[in-house]
Formats: C-alpha cells, structure tokens, sequence
C-alpha cells in the first residue's frame, strides 16, 4: 500500500537525520518528521473515504470518518510542538555557551 | 572511512527495519476491516450525548477531556520551562520595524485576523477548528507584530505579565470546569449539563464552548511567550 | 454530587492547581511558599496513606479495588482511573519519597523557587496519573509528560554541562516517545480500543506479526526511558547535572515509575506469555543483566560522585528488571523489594550528596577531600546508605538483594545471580574509594560530633530540614531492614495482582 510506504520512507529518513546527522537543529528536523510521518500515517490509514465526522445541519450525512484517530492525532501534534520549542530553546541555550550547534563540536554528544 | 563505514552500516540497518515493517504494515487489514467498537459509538450517539456537531471536537473536549487537560498542562509546563531556561533580567525590545506599507496594511488587516482567531475557538462545536487552532492564530497576531513594528510595540501593549496571567486564567477556566463537573454532574469534567441548549447555536454543546475560549487564550498566550522568550538573544544588539 | 472515589482524581488534579497557583506566586515570600508546597504534598501523601488505611481489610485480603470513572459512565468510551494494590504499593512510596523530597528541596533551592515548585507539582501530577491510568493514550501523555517538565529542571542551573544533559535526556524521552505512540496507535487500529483492560482481553486476536511489532516498540521505549544497556548514555549525565532534589526525583522515583508502566504494560494488559512465546524475555532478560554489569564498572571509573551515583542506578536498575523477568513469585517479591530499597538509599544518597557538595568547588573526587571531617554525622549517614547500596546485613538492601540472590538461584538462573553478586562486590570498592577520600585530610576542625548532635534539637527548624531529611532516610534504611517483614503485606498484595491480572480486567470492564 502507497500509504504505508510513505509513512516508513519518511519515518526512516527522520530516524536518519535523528541519528546521523550532526547539525543539531537537523536532529530536531528529524524528530518532527518521524512525528509527522506517524501522523501522516494515522489520517490517512483511518480514511475511509467517508465525510469529515462534522454534522451538518439539517442534512443526513453519509459515512463518516473515524474521529478518534484525529483527536489523538491532534494531542499529539501539540505535543511534538512543545517538544520542539523546548529543544529549540536548549539548542539557543547551547550555542550561547558553546558558540555552535554542530554535534561534532561539542565534547559529549559524541555517540 | 571510519566515518563512511558506519553510514553505511546505519542505512543498512534502516532499510532492514524499513522492509520488516513494511511487510508487517502490509498484513493490516483494510481499516473497515478492523475492529471500530468505539468510533461507531461516537458516529451513532456523539451529537446525542454531546451536543456538538463536530465529532472531532466531542472526542477532544467532551469524551477525552481529561487528555486535553494533560495537554495544555503539557503546553503550560513546556512555557513554563522555556521561560525559566531562557529568562533574563530584562527583556531588550526593539522599536525598529518594517516599511511604512507594510506597517499600514498590518493595521487594517490585524482586526480581521483577530476575528477570524476568535471565530475559529467558538465555533469550534460546529465547524473545523477549535481551542488549539484558533489559539494558534491568536499567536501569530503577537508574532506579526514584533516583526512589523518591532518588539516594543508589543512589548508596550500586551507586556509578559498580562501574558502569563491571559495563559494561567486559561488553565485555571479548564481545571475550574472540570471541578464543577464533580459538583454539578458527579464526574471530573463530565459535560455540565445546565448549559445545554439547542443544538447547532453558538452557545450549545454544554461547557465545550468555554472550554475551547480557556483553551484557545492559553494555547495563543503561550505560544507568544515561548516566541519572545525565544528572540530576546536577537535584539540585544538594538540596544 | 457522587463522591466515589473522588481521590484518585484529587490525586492528579490537586498538584495541576498548585502548580498553577505557584506560578502566580511571583510576590509571595518564601515562608508562605514553602508552606503551600509542604502543605500540597502533603495532603497527597495523607490521601493515599487514607487510602490505604481505610481499605486495610480490603488490601490485606488483595481485593482492594478503586475506580473512577470521567464523563460519561454509561458509554464504551471514557477514561478510567483505577486503583488495585500494585498501583496502591506504589503511589504509596512515591508519594512518601516525594514528601521528604519537596521538604528538602524548600531549603535547598534558592533562587526562582516559584517555577521550580510549578514544575515539580506538575511533575507529581504526571507520576500520580501515570500510577493510576487505566488508557493507554493517557498513559502515553503522561509519559510524555514527565519527560517534558523534568528538562527545565535538568537545565535549572544554566550552565553548559546541564543544558547538554537536558538536550540530550530531552532527544533520548521523545524519541522513545515516539515508539510508545506507534504501538498505541496499532493497538488501537487493531482493536478499536484503548483501555489497557480492553487490549488484555483481546490481544490474542492479533496476528503473530503485529503483535511483535507492537511489543517490540512498547520494549524499544521502555529501554530507552529505563536506561537500559545500549542505550543509556544519556541517563548518567541527565542525573549528574540537575540539582540534587531531582536527581533524587529521577534516580530515585521516575525509574520506578517506569519499572511500574512496564509491569503495567507487559503483565496486565500483554500478558507475559507473549514474551515468551515470541523469545522475547530471555533476550531482555540478559540484556539487562549486561546493562547491570556494565553500570557497576562504568561507575568504577567514574570520577564524579554524582555520575557514580546514577551509574549506580543503571546497575540496580538492570538487575530489577532482570529479576522481574523472571516471572516467579519469588522474583517478584525480590524485585518489588528491591525498588522499595533502591527508592529509599538512591534518593538519600543524592540528597546526602547534594548537602555534601553545598560547600566543595565540585562533585569531583579530588575535591572531595576531608569532606567527611567537615560534616561528620550527615557523611556518617552517607556512609550508612552506601553499605545499604552494597548490601550489609542490618540494613534494607541487604534484605532486598538477598531475595533477589534467592530468586535468580531459584529459577536456576547462575549469571543473574552472579551479576547481583558481582554488583554488590564491585560497589563496595567504588563506595569505599569516595569514602576514602572523603576522610584523607584534615584541612580544618570542624563541629565535633557531640556538638552536631546538640544542633540536632531544632530537628525541624527552618535550618536543619535538610539534615533531618536526610537522616530520615537513614533511619527509614535501618528500620525497614531490621523489620522488613512490615513490607510483606503491601508487597505480596501487589505480588497477588500481577500473577492474576484477570482481577484487574475484570473489574475495570466490569463498571
């Protein structure tokens, strides 16, 4: 299925950029598309091809999607978004100290 | 080399992991094929049980409250947390801004922008939208202003402090909702039912509106303060 | 108005207002706050000592069940928070922990006391909503959770080294996140259901292949959160950095609440025998039993007493989850032991280390020179919770690892039974090379003993709360190691709920 393999393709190269790269602001690029990839995932595997799980007045609706997938899906993108602002905001704590965001630079974040 | 070596070993690795699970994934069955007890519930009784015409909505506020409430206290701990890693004594501003133009067109755009903030929160029961969203654009208002007009503007209208107490009174709405829901319903955060009314208004869906208005000021509050929090290093050089 | 069990939601709630409150605090004096703080946990603790003393009959004879239920009663879809005795066992010494924690902490902190309590209170409103929980979603959030209010307070006190560990820990719990989301979304896509008891009753229902996908994730976060051989680098320096309260907090509570999420996970809602079947547990087994071991050395050469301490705790910490694999009774008595021991000696040691270095230039072992002259009775109780760590007969960890000897010999398991062995002979010489130090050379005189216990009158004077916390602790080793027997009843209760998680299902689907 197309989807599935999007979903493991975009996965994959944010568990990459997560791991292998050494920019750190990359890393956290990596971290919300494996996020996103999930997410990315979960909608449109829960499409049916229904209506959106809005009523509407006054009609008789078709088949809806399922909304709890959506509902979860949007706590967890606030969630990946707080997590990415705090990272961000260690990673400007960081640079102030160390004067670069690069990995490789930085005694300790070697591994 | 050494390098080299252990690039191509991790993508190795990957592209295994990404081949076991693809075949894994492709053994699912097709979604309507799986077990859906619960989503059938809500499609069935949610506009019943709730009042509220968006499902999605019903799901996030009403059914699952209590993960929202974990959620903005997720966003309140993490504003929290940012201003303590990034607070300095002093917030340098700056009162250097864009263009003419671009200052003027903001001006007559702002209002309706805001509008449309407070649109998307209250009607969050009826249509696509809700606290999160619509606390979102709320942000973006603040976030426009610092680079159009330069920080001070805003600094000078909506100061931290009117901020913090914007995104506490948001938090506290939630959790004081909640509480009444044990005094008046007998359950954290059941739907308060005394402020039910017909079905499709403004004002229905029992406490989910005013939910979405606590939700939408702290979420747009927050973000604000997570943004300034966030450019204090850019400005020190205006002073 | 239904007050039923109306404290399992005060339980999580109350520190939410506190925490909020606290960040109003801003124009309060210190007093005042501190008061609030004491006061807030307190009645925590007083709620689950309540709790427990209320349904003592009901505990003893391991029927004890509490539940609540948010929203809607009548329909499928709600959230549950449910109380039995494995949860009761642990909230119970969560809480006391924590107690003691926030009281030192009133004196320890000095500066922004008011986001530092916020975070802390909403710190224990996770702990207490991941301890309870009957969803899996919340269970995530909660997870999440913690993981994001403790890196502010990793990073409290804004240096370089802190604010890499808080990056780091920060990178290391999401990511672990992250797969404990793909398998509750697979879970839920699967079975239409996301309420643990729900899962454990149908789980079978899943194909052999999903279900591996789904334990191996669940397992990938768990090692990720528990610091567990491959893949903790990030744990000794996230709780080395931090002030010393949370490294007591995080070395001393969050990694048991981890240990209790997974026997949450892999005993109520999947039963164990898929780890079984699918050859899974021997493999974590060793795997942890190898991150013992490789803790125990690392924390030779530690040079850091606040690093050694935390590679310490990867050792325990392997050798617990090990000895819980094993899936006897006797191991599970063991371990459920030992957490209550490593709880209490690994949150002493970091506070006792955190009032030790109050006055040397660092943690290192260089300056920690004539440090046990200097503060005599605090570094004797030191000295009394690290042979507690090592193993010695009057005290509670020797009682704990000698139960977990017991179980590993038992199951006729002989290399984990060597590493708990070589765990406590390789501590002894790591302890004993800081106490050494710590006693080499007599810079000044200090108090002499007679005087320090004199001080002692004003046990809990505004200036000697964190010296009395931490002889509580002390204390608390001693008592519970000579009448450990105490611990029997909450212990095997909690025994009783993992060896019949039917009970458990049952009664959460049951209303």
């Amino acid at each position: 299925m197309l989807t599935n393999l999007i979903f493991i393709i975009l996965f994959m190269l944010g568990f990459y950029a997560l791991i292998m790269k050494t920019n750190l602001i990359k890393n956290v690029i990596g971290l919300n598309l494996m996020e996103a990839a999930i997410f990315f995932w979960v909608i449109s595997f829960s499409d049916i091809g229904g209506e959106v799980s809005i009523h509407k007045f006054g009609e008789t609706m078709g088949k809806f999607n399922d909304p709890v997938p959506q509902a979860l899906t949007l706590t967890g993108i606030v969630i990946g978004a707080s997590t990415a602002a705090l990272l961000l905001t260690l990673i400007i704590e960081l640079n102030k100290f160390s004067g670069t965001i690069d990995r490789d630079q930085i005694e300790e974040l070697n591994d | 080399m050494n390098k080299l070596v252990k690039k191509t070993l991790i993508t190795a690795v990957l592209a295994a992991a990404a081949f076991a699970l693809y075949y894994n994934f492709s053994l699912l069955p097709g979604y309507q094929d799986l077990e859906k007890g619960i989503s059938d519930y809500i499609i069935t009784y949610g506009l019943h049980d709730t009042g509220s015409l968006n499902l999605i909505t019903a799901v996030l506020y009403d059914y699952r409250a209590f993960d929202s409430l974990g959620e903005s206290t997720v966003i309140f701990g993490a504003v929290s947390g940012i201003v303590l890693i990034l607070s300095r004594k002093m917030l340098p501003v700056s009162s250097k801004g864009l263009s003419f133009i671009v200052k003027r067109t903001l001006g007559i755009m702002t209002p309706f922008i805001a509008l449309f903030g407070f649109y998307v929160i209250t009607h969050g029961h009826l249509s696509p939208g809700g606290g999160f969203q619509g606390g979102v654009i709320l942000a973006a208002i603040s976030i426009i202003f610092s680079i159009v007009y330069g920080s001070a503007f805003d600094y000078r209208r909506y100061s931290p402090q009117t901020k913090t107490v914007l995104e506490t009174g948001g938090a506290l709405t939630f959790l004081v909702i909640g509480l009444a829901g044990i005094v008046m319903e007998g359950a954290f955060l059941k739907n308060l039912g005394f402020l039910t009314a017909e079905r499709g208004t403004l004002i229905s869906a029992g406490s989910i509106p005013y939910i979405n208005i606590g939700v939408g000021f702290k979420v747009g509050a927050g973000l604000a303060i997570i943004f300034y929090s966030m450019i204090q290093k850019t400005f020190e050089e205006d002073f | 108005m239904s007050l039923m069990n109306i404290e399992l939601i005060l339980l999580t709630v109350l520190p939410v207002l506190i925490a909020v409150f606290m960040c109003f605090s801003t124009n309060f004096n210190r007093h005042s706050r501190n008061f609030i703080a004491v006061m807030g946990v307190g009645i925590e603790l007083a709620l689950v000592i309540s709790l427990f003393v209320l349904n003592f009959e009901a505990v003893k004879n391991s029927n004890f069940f509490l539940q609540y239920t948010l929203g809607y009663t009548d329909t499928p879809f709600v959230i549950n928070l449910a109380m039995d005795n494995l949860s009761l066992f642990f909230s119970l010494i969560v809480t006391s922990a924590i107690f003691l924690i926030v009281i030192f902490s009133t004196q320890y902190i000095t500066a922004k006391e008011n986001i530092y309590f916020a975070l802390f209170f909403l710190v224990l409103a996770s702990i207490q909503g991941s301890i309870l929980t009957a969803d899996l979603f919340t269970l995530y959030l909660f997870i999440e959770a913690i993981t994001i209010f403790t890196t502010p307070l990793i990073s409290f006190e804004k240096t370089e080294e802190t604010t890499r560990a808080a990056m780091q820990y920060l990178f290391y719990g999401i990511t672990g996140g992250v797969f404990f989301f793909i398998s509750m979304i697979l879970i839920y896509f699967n079975l239409g259901t996301l309420k643990m008891a729900a899962v454990a009753e149908s789980f079978a229902l899943i194909s052999t292949p999903m279900q591996l996908t789904i334990i191996i994730f669940f397992l990938l976060a768990l090692i990720i959160k528990l610091g567990i051989f491959p893949i903790h680098f990030w744990l000794p320096r996230a709780h080395s950095a931090c002030p010393a309260p949370i490294s007591a907090l995080l070395s001393g509570v969050l990694l048991k609440v981890y240990l209790y999420i997974f026997m949450r996970l892999f005993w109520t809602m999947i039963a164990f025998d898929f780890l079984v079947e699918l050859h899974l547990s021997d493999f974590v087994l060793n795997l942890a039993l190898v991150s013992s071991l490789i803790g125990h050395v690392f924390a030779l050469q530690a040079d850091d007493l606040k690093k050694m301490l935390a590679y310490s705790s990867i050792g325990h910490i392997g050798m617990i989850l090990a000895v819980l694999l094993l899936n006897t009774e006797a191991a599970f008595y063991g371990g459920l032991l030992h957490i209550t021991a490593h709880l209490m000696m690994k949150s002493g040691l970091f506070l006792s280390s955190g009032y030790l270095l109050q006055t040397t230039l660092s943690h290192n072992i260089n300056d920690l020179r004539g440090i046990g002259h200097t503060n005599r009775l605090v570094f004797a109780a030191f000295i009394i919770i690290c042979l507690g760590t090592i193993g010695m007969p009057p005290l509670i960890g020797f009682v704990s690892k000698w139960y977990v000897l017991l179980a590993f010999l038992k199951a006729r398991h002989f290399f984990g039974a060597f590493v708990a062995a070589a765990g406590s002979i390789i501590a002894l010489i790591y302890y004993l090379r800081y106490i050494s130090h710590a006693y080499e050379t007599v810079k000044e005189d200090g108090k002499s003993i007679k005087e320090e216990l004199l001080s002692l009158k004003g046990f809990f004077s505004s200036t000697n709360k964190m010296k009395s916390v931490i002889y509580i602790f002390t204390i608390l080793i001693i008592i519970f190691g000579l009448g450990f027997k105490i611990l029997e009843m909450p212990i095997n209760t909690a025994i009783f709920e993992l060896l019949n998680p039917e009970k458990y299902i049952e009664l959460v689907l049951g209303g």
